[in-house]
This record gives structure tokens, C-alpha cells and sequence, in this order.
């Protein structure tokens, strides 16, 4: 059997390495995507020359201008992006058929099987990354190692366009050094805590006893010890089963008008009902966030009776979660809808009808949506969104476009 | 440099040969735009139809997005971004 070598590719700055890659004026200046520049709203994607100026993902835009007034901003286009993401995987698929695809511009690759057929991993990579950049623009960073986390961790060290093969050989070195915080898991507060106690490399990690680290980070603790020891028996996947699907939008305008806010839900529920039933899922816990005029949050989770995919189902729960956090006479300026225990969708889960005919009917939606667009068929509260937004048949085209997804 | 969106109907030439198409001119608010460079093209799926996007520089150097609807056979100006 291969030794196991897993390639994990990072698209550099995705949504902006598309618009410079499809538009040459803009290669080589500084592009933030998210929204013009007097729009309020927060930097999605910034590229390296935006960068370089201390623009980071999550800034306002008002504030990212100020810091780079020569910076290009653009709305961006998720239907472009996702596009640009179809051929990207094309291309992965005739290197490997085992790959992972994580999100649209990130993937795993298992090529203990086929790195030899190139050659070497590293030229694999410099094959994949020539054929990305001729056909899509995208410049992509290569990391490959023995797991999935050593491959991750290394495709982030030499970003934009970097390539890190980690050898068997080489991994505890590589990782002994390594700062704590590049290991998945360590968040801020995580870092906080270990820095407290003068942790600050994964090697000095790894060196703690491993039920010392489970009692001071909990659950997490074990996770990271094992991972800081460079054990990590993940394998590459081709069907994830994602964690938490979530839709959200801004108004372009704060609103305190409720039949905008419901539809607004309403057509965020569509979207994510779509997509759980697009990769046969079901969900059991509907969430539902708030964002105020007054910059405050409000946000609430109820699970269902059962794991469900259908759009009016877990609309019914948004509708009920809305009520009850519904207490401030404020006006709304973001909505966000999430669902969370995502799993495989059983074929029955009951033997009543109900659920049944509701199945049979989303059926039958999907296929309309299937060949005339997902706009064909939509629930009657979704059309109040007609007057606010412009919208082709693949839907609304929100306030920001970058994530309408 | 600023992006405007216009999705406005417009008269092209265009080129189509072995299943593909290449837009070569075209005609918006009157004049006449050769097509100096392709940047790109992507396809945008939507139900059965699908939208073929082209990025394209016209000769007055502006970056300019088309688009063709293959649900009622017609192109659109779908972007342009002018250099200022």
C-alpha cells in the first residue's frame, strides 16, 4: 500500500484573486470585495496588495478606504465565484478522484495513489497550479504532508502561491517549532489560555502529559494534544456532511417593515432548504440572528421534533424563534438564518403522511427549480423582496452579492 | 477605477464556431465596440438555461462584462468597469 499523502489546496484571496484573474486592469492594485466603498457593509476578501495596506476580512468598508483609498472595492459575484469553483474542482478530478472539497476554494486531495504518476507531489502541484492560473486566473498554495492537518497547516506557511511538502521525516520537526495558533482548533481564547501558561509552540504542547491538556481546554484538549503530536487519522472524504449551513444578508437600509423581515427569512430558509435536499440532508436545529440599527445582537436556537429539510418546516420554527426575540422597538439592519446537527437524510423517519407529502411536494419543487431556475417556484411572503432587490432566476441579488449564495 | 452594473439588452457580433462563441463586437448607447482582448469567460447555471459570461477589454480600454442568455438567445451588457 502507498504511504498516505494528502494534498491540501488554498486558493490565495479566492473572491478577489477571480476579479483580478477575469479583469487585468486590476492585477497588481488592491481589490476588496464586499461592497463599494461608501456602502456599509464589511470587507469579504481582500487581496495581497489590499493587504499589505492592513486591510483585513471583517473590516467595515468605510474604514477600509480610509486605510486604502487607492483600493478598487467591487460587490463581487457569487455566481461568478462558484463558477470559477466548478472548474477548479474539474481540474482537481483529473489528478486524483479522491478529493474532499471543503469549500469552494479550499480541497483535500489523497494522492498516495497517484503522485507517482506525475512524478513527484511537488510537481503535481506545479502542474495543478499552472493549469488553475492558465484557465481560471486563480493563483492557488500547495501544502502536502502525511494528514490532512500537517498538509493544511503547510499550505498556509508560504502564501500566495507556495508550495510546502512536509516529509514523514521532517513532520515533528516541522511541527515542534511551530506557533501554537497554526494548529486547527486554537482560537483567540484557546491561545489566550495556553500563552498564560507560557505555551507557545506546538512542540511545547505536545510535550505536556496529554490528561493535563484534556483538563485545562475540555473536550477540545484531547483533540489538540493529539494533533500538536502530529496524529491526525482524518481520511479524505467525499461526502461531508457540513457541521452548520447558515444564509444571512444585510438590508441595504435599516427596516423595521415585518413583512420584509419575514420574507427576508423566508427566502434565507428557502435557500438553505434548498441546499440541504441538494446533498440529501436534513437538519434539527434551526437558528436565527438579529442584527439591530443600534448595532446590538439578538440570537436564538430551537431544535425540531425531528431532522427535517423542508423549507416550510423550518420556517415554521424561524417564525416562532422571530416572535419570541422579537421585543425591541428597533429597526433591523442584518438577518441570519442557520441550521446546525446536520445529518445524512434518513429515507424515513416517520410513518405518518405528513412528512411524506411535504417530501413529495419538495420533490416536485426542485425539479421545476431543477429546469426553470430556483425563482420558478417561490412561497408568497419571499415576493415583498421583489420592491427592495433585483433578481434574475437563480434569485435575489441581496446586499451583498459576494455571499448570495 | 469604478464598477457599474447595467444588464441593458445589446446588438453583438459574434463569433460561434464548433459549439463555442466568441463575442467580436458590439453596440451600446450607440457606438460601436471592437473587442480588443478576452480576459475570460464562465458559465452561470440557471435551472435548464445557462448564462455565458465573457470578460472582455473593448478598444477604449474599458473592462467590460457580456452576457449571453441562452433562455431567450439575447446578449446583455452585464458590467463595466471605467478606469478613473
Amino acid at each position: 500500500m502507498a504511504e498516505r499523502l494528502i494534498m491540501h489546496i488554498d486558493a490565495d484571496a479566492f473572491f478577489a484573486s477571480v476579479e483580478q484573474g477575469f479583469n487585468r486592469q486590476l492585477r497588481g492594485r488592491p481589490v476588496i470585495v464586499g461592497g463599494e466603498a461608501g456602502q456599509r457593509g464589511v470587507v469579504h476578501t481582500a487581496s495581497y496588495e489590499a493587504r499589505a495596506c492592513g486591510i483585513r476580512t471583517g473590516m467595515p468598508l468605510i474604514r477600509a478606504k480610509k486605510l486604502c483609498p487607492r483600493a478598487v472595492f467591487i460587490k463581487g459575484d457569487f455566481a461568478h465565484y462558484r463558477a470559477v469553483g466548478e472548474s477548479l474542482r474539474e481540474i482537481y478530478l483529473r489528478y486524483t478522484p479522491r478529493v474532499e472539497f471543503t469549500s469552494l476554494d479550499d480541497a483535500y486531495l489523497d494522492i498516495g495513489d497517484s503522485a507517482h504518476l506525475f512524478g513527484s507531489p511537488v510537481y503535481m502541484a506545479r502542474e495543478i497550479r499552472r493549469e488553475a492560473e492558465e484557465k481560471t486566473g486563480v493563483s492557488l498554495s500547495f501544502g502536502i504532508g502525511g494528514s490532512k492537518m500537517i498538509a493544511r497547516i503547510a499550505s498556509g506557511l508560504d502564501k500566495p502561491r507556495g508550495i510546502n511538502h512536509i516529509t514523514p521525516e521532517h513532520e515533528k520537526a516541522f511541527l515542534r517549532e511551530l506557533a501554537v495558533e497554526h494548529l486547527p482548533g486554537v482560537g483567540r481564547r484557546v491561545k489566550e489560555k495556553l500563552v498564560d501558561l507560557h505555551i507557545f509552540t506546538v512542540g511545547q504542547l505536545a510535550a505536556l502529559p496529554r490528561l493535563a491538556v484534556e483538563q485545562m481546554l475540555g473536550k477540545n484538549g484531547r483533540t489538540l494534544w493529539k494533533l500538536a503530536n502530529g496524529i491526525d487519522e482524518r481520511e479524505v472524504e467525499r461526502k461531508v456532511v457540513p457541521r452548520q449551513i447558515s444564509r444571512e444578508t444585510s438590508f441595504p437600509r435599516d427596516t423595521g417593515d415585518e413583512k420584509a423581515i419575514l420574507g427576508g427569512l423566508q427566502y434565507l430558509t428557502e435557500r438553505i432548504a434548498r441546499r440541504l435536499r441538494e446533498q440529501s440532508l436534513s437538519a434539527r436545529t434551526v437558528g436565527l440572528k438579529l442584527g439591530y440599527a443600534d448595532f446590538s445582537r439578538a440570537a436564538r436556537a430551537k431544535s425540531l421534533e425531528r431532522a427535517s429539510s423542508d423549507g416550510a418546516e423550518i420556517f415554521g420554527m424561524v417564525r416562532y424563534l422571530y416572535g419570541q426575540m422579537r421585543l425591541k422597538r428597533v429597526h433591523i439592519r442584518h438577518i441570519g438564518v442557520s441550521v446546525t446537527q446536520v445529518r445524512d437524510k434518513s429515507v424515513q423517519e416517520t410513518l405518518f403522511d405528513g412528512p411524506r407529502r411535504a417530501e413529495a411536494l419538495n420533490s416536485a419543487v426542485d425539479e421545476l427549480r431543477e429546469r426553470f431556475g430556483f425563482m420558478a417556484v417561490m412561497p408568497a411572503e419571499t415576493l415583498q423582496l421583489k420592491s427592495r432587490y433585483r433578481n434574475d432566476a437563480h434569485g435575489y441579488i441581496l446586499h451583498n452579492p459576494a455571499l448570495t449564495r | 477605477m469604478k464598477f457599474e452594473d447595467i444588464y441593458e439588452p445589446i446588438e453583438v457580433i459574434t463569433h460561434f464556431q464548433e459549439g463555442r462563441l466568441r463575442p467580436l463586437r458590439f453596440k451600446w448607447n450607440g457606438r460601436v465596440y471592437k473587442i480588443r482582448q478576452w480576459n475570460g469567460f464562465w458559465i452561470n447555471r440557471q435551472g435548464s438555461n445557462r448564462q455565458y459570461h465573457f470578460s472582455v477589454q473593448a478598444d477604449n480600454s474599458d473592462f467590460v462584462e457580456l452576457m449571453f442568455d441562452d433562455a431567450d438567445l439575447q446578449w446583455q451588457i452585464a458590467r463595466v468597469c471605467l478606469d478613473g
